[in-house]
C-alpha cells in the first residue's frame, strides 16, 4: 500500500544551464542557477512568477531575490550532494500539505570555473571554524577533500567483504560506456577531452594514485553545472506540455557528519532513506527498472547499490562487473555517464534528478539548450539516491513514469 | 625545524585534553551516567544524552580500523606524501583519526587492519601537542 504522500506531486520539467562542464569563459554559480531556471521555465511553460516554493542548497534567499519572487516556502537545506533529493522530498510534503503548488529545486556550482576566478563567484563563505569539534581532531592530519576520506571506506570494504579495487574499477569502466553515449559528458570522446573515450580496468588500476586505493579514475570529475527542476501538484502536472514523472516515494536520513562518527565504513544511511522511500511508494528494489546512484567515487556507487537492496551486502560492484548496469544490460545505472565521466560540480544530486527526469519522461534524446542528446532507455521506474558529505547523508527517491 | 603542518587551536571546552597532550597523556571524555567513552569530545553524551562527562586518562592503545595512503595533500603535508592516514579503534571504545607512523606508505598491502597501535605526541608549538599513532 503506497503511503499518503506517494504521487502527491510530480517532477514536470528538468533543465540544465546553457553551458556545463568546462566552459571556456568562467561562470559564476549564480549564472548557472539562473540559466537553468530560465530553461526549465521555458521547457514546461510555467512562468517563473508562478513558482511559490524555492528549494536550494544554501541559495534560496539570494535566488528568490534575484528573480523578484516572494515565495511562500523557503528551504535551503545544504547537507552535501544529496540535498537536492531531500529538496524533492520536502517539496512533496509542502505541496501535499497545500502550502504551495509549484516548487523550484535549483542548483548552480562553478566547480571548474572557480579555478580561473580564484574562488570568486561560488557564493560560498570560505574557511572553516577552527573550533568546529570534528575539524579540530581531523584537520591536523593532512586530509584534503573528499577523495582522502572516501579511500578509507574502500579499504574497509575490501577487508570486510573480500572485494578488491579492481572490482570497483568496473564501475568506472561501465559508467564511461554510458558517457560515450552522451555528448554532454566531459569524457564523451577523445575529441571532447584527451582523457575521454573508452577505458579498461587496467587503465583505472594504473591511473595516478590520489588516495590509495583510489586512483584518479575511481574519482569523479570537477566541473561546472547548473540544473533546475520544477515540481507541481497533480492538477497542474497533468495540464502541462511536458510529461509528469511521479514522485512515488521519498526518504532521507544520515549517519554522521564527520567521518570520525561513521560506525560502519561499508554502509550508509541509504539503507534507511531507501526503506522510507520504498515504503511510501509501496514498491521495492525488485520493482525498479534503472537506478541513478551518486558516484562521487566508484566506492560510493558500489556501497549504495547494496544499501538500496539492488545487490547483496559486499557485492554491489557485481551489477557493473557482470554487465547488468551497462548500456544494453538488464538494469541500467547512471545512464548519463555519472559523476565519474559526465559531470560533477561538487554536489551531484541535481545531475541525478535531471537524468532521471529525462529517462522517465522519454526525453533523454532531447538536446535541450545545448542541442546535445543522450541515450534513452526503456525504464519506467527509477530509484535515485544522493549521498552527501563523507558518506554522511542520503536522500532516496522512487520515481515512476506516467 | 618548526612544525609546518596545520596546528589545532585549542578550544576552551577541551582544555583538559590539550593540557593532557602536552604532558604526554591521552585524555578521553567518558559519560558518568552510561560509562561509555566517546570521541570527538562532546558537551552532551552522544549515547545517553547525559551532560555529566568526566575526563579519564586513556591507555593510549588502539587498533587500526581502516586506512588509506594519501598521495595528494596541501601545505606542510604536501612535503610528506605519500603518508598513511588511519582510523583507530580505541581500546576504551570509539575511534580517532590520525596519520599513522611506523608503516611503509609505499607498501600498503603490508599494513594490517586490526594491528595494534600506540599513541605518541608531537609538540607542534609551545601550547599544542598533537597525538599520532604508531604501529607497535
Ligand atoms: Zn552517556
Amino acid at each position: 500500500m503506497p503511503g499518503e504522500l506517494s504521487r502527491a506531486a510530480a517532477i514536470v520539467g528538468a533543465a540544465e544551464a546553457n553551458e556545463i562542464g568546462y566552459p571556456e569563459t568562467p561562470k559564476t554559480a549564480l549564472q548557472l542557477h539562473i540559466e537553468a531556471i530560465k530553461n526549465v521555465s521555458e521547457q514546461t511553460g510555467i512562468p517563473i512568477s508562478k513558482i511559490d516554493g524555492i528549494f536550494s542548497a544554501g541559495w534560496s534567499s539570494q535566488i528568490a531575490e534575484h528573480l523578484g519572487l516572494h515565495p511562500k516556502y523557503i528551504d535551503t537545506t545544504s547537507v552535501g550532494g544529496c540535498s537536492f533529493e531531500m529538496h524533492v522530498h520536502h517539496a512533496l510534503a509542502a505541496i501535499h500539505a497545500g502550502i504551495i503548488d509549484i516548487a523550484l529545486v535549483t542548483h548552480g556550482e562553478n566547480g571548474w570555473s572557480q579555478r580561473a576566478t580564484g574562488g570568486r563567484g561560488t557564493g560560498r563563505a570560505r574557511g572553516m571554524d577552527p573550533w568546529d569539534p570534528g575539524s579540530l581532531f581531523s584537520n591536523p592530519y593532512g586530509v584534503s577533500g573528499a577523495p582522502s576520506n572516501y579511500s578509507h571506506a574502500m579499504t574497509r570494504h575490501n577487508h570486510r567483504w573480500g572485494s578488491t579495487p579492481e572490482d570497483f574499477a568496473h564501475i568506472a569502466v561501465v559508467t564511461r560506456q554510458w558517457a560515450m553515449l552522451n555528448p554532454r559528458a566531459i569524457m564523451f570522446s577523445k575529441e571532447t577531452n584527451p582523457g575521454g573515450g573508452p577505458i579498461t580496468v587496467e587503465d583505472v588500476n594504473n591511473a595516478r594514485l590520489v588516495s590509495w586505493p583510489l586512483t584518479l579514475l575511481h574519482c569523479c570529475l570537477v566541473t561546472d553545472h547548473g540544473g533546475a527542476v520544477l515540481i507541481a501538484k497533480p492538477e497542474i502536472a497533468k495540464s502541462l506540455k511536458t510529461k509528469p514523472v511521479w514522485i512515488a516515494g521519498a526518504g532521507e536520513n544520515m549517519s554522521h557528519s564527520n567521518m570520525l562518527e561513521m560506525e560502519d565504513f561499508t554502509a550508509t544511511s541509504a539503507a534507511a532513506s531507501s526503506a522510507a522511500a520504498y515504503k511510501m511508494a509501496g514498491m521495492g528494489p525488485e520493482d525498479m527498472e534503472m537506478a541513478m546512484l551518486y558516484d562521487s567515487f566508484t566506492v560510493t556507487a558500489g556501497i549504495t547499490a547494496e544499501m538500496l537492496g539492488l545487490a547483496p551486502r559486499g557485492e554491489g560492484f557485481r551489477l557493473w562487473k557482470d554487465g547488468h548496469a551497462a548500456p544494453g544490460g538488464k538494469f541500467p545505472i547512471n545512464t548519463n555517464g555519472g559523476g565519474l565521466s559526465f559531470n560533477h560540480s561538487g554536489m551531484y544530486g541535481m545531475q541525478l534528478l535531471v537524468e532521471a527526469y529525462r529517462q522517465l519522461s522519454g526525453t533523454a534524446e532531447d538536446g535541450g539548450y545545448s542541442g546535445l542528446p543522450g541515450k534513452q532507455t526503456k525504464a519506467r521506474s527509477c530509484v535515485v539516491n544522493g549521498t552527501g558529505g563523507s558518506l554522511s547523508t542520503t536522500g532516496t527517491l522512487v520515481l515512476v513514469a506516467d | 625545524m618548526a612544525y609546518n603542518k596545520p596546528i589545532p587551536e585549542p578550544d576552551p571546552l577541551n582544555k583538559v585534553f590539550w593540557e593532557g597532550a602536552k604532558a604526554g597523556k591521552l585524555m578521553l571524555p567518558r559519560c558518568t551516567s552510561c560509562n561509555r567513552v566517546h570521541w570527538y569530545p562532546r558537551i552532551i553524551c552522544p549515547h545517553c544524552h547525559a551532560r555529566e562527562i568526566e575526563w579519564i586518562e586513556g591507555s593510549g592503545v588502539g587498533y587500526i580500523h581502516t586506512f588509506a595512503v594519501q598521495h595528494r595533500a596541501f601545505g606542510g603535508w604536501a612535503e610528506e606524501v605519500p603518508f598513511v592516514t588511519a582510523y583507530i579503534d580505541l581500546q576504551e571504545g570509539d575511534r580517532m583519526f590520525t596519520v599513522l607512523r611506523g608503516v611503509d606508505p609505499t607498501k600498503p598491502e603490508s599494513i594490517q587492519i586490526g594491528a595494534k597501535v600506540k599513541v605518541e605526541f608531537e609538540q607542534a608549538n609551545d601550547d599544542v601537542a598533537i597525538p599520532f599513532w604508531r604501529v607497535v
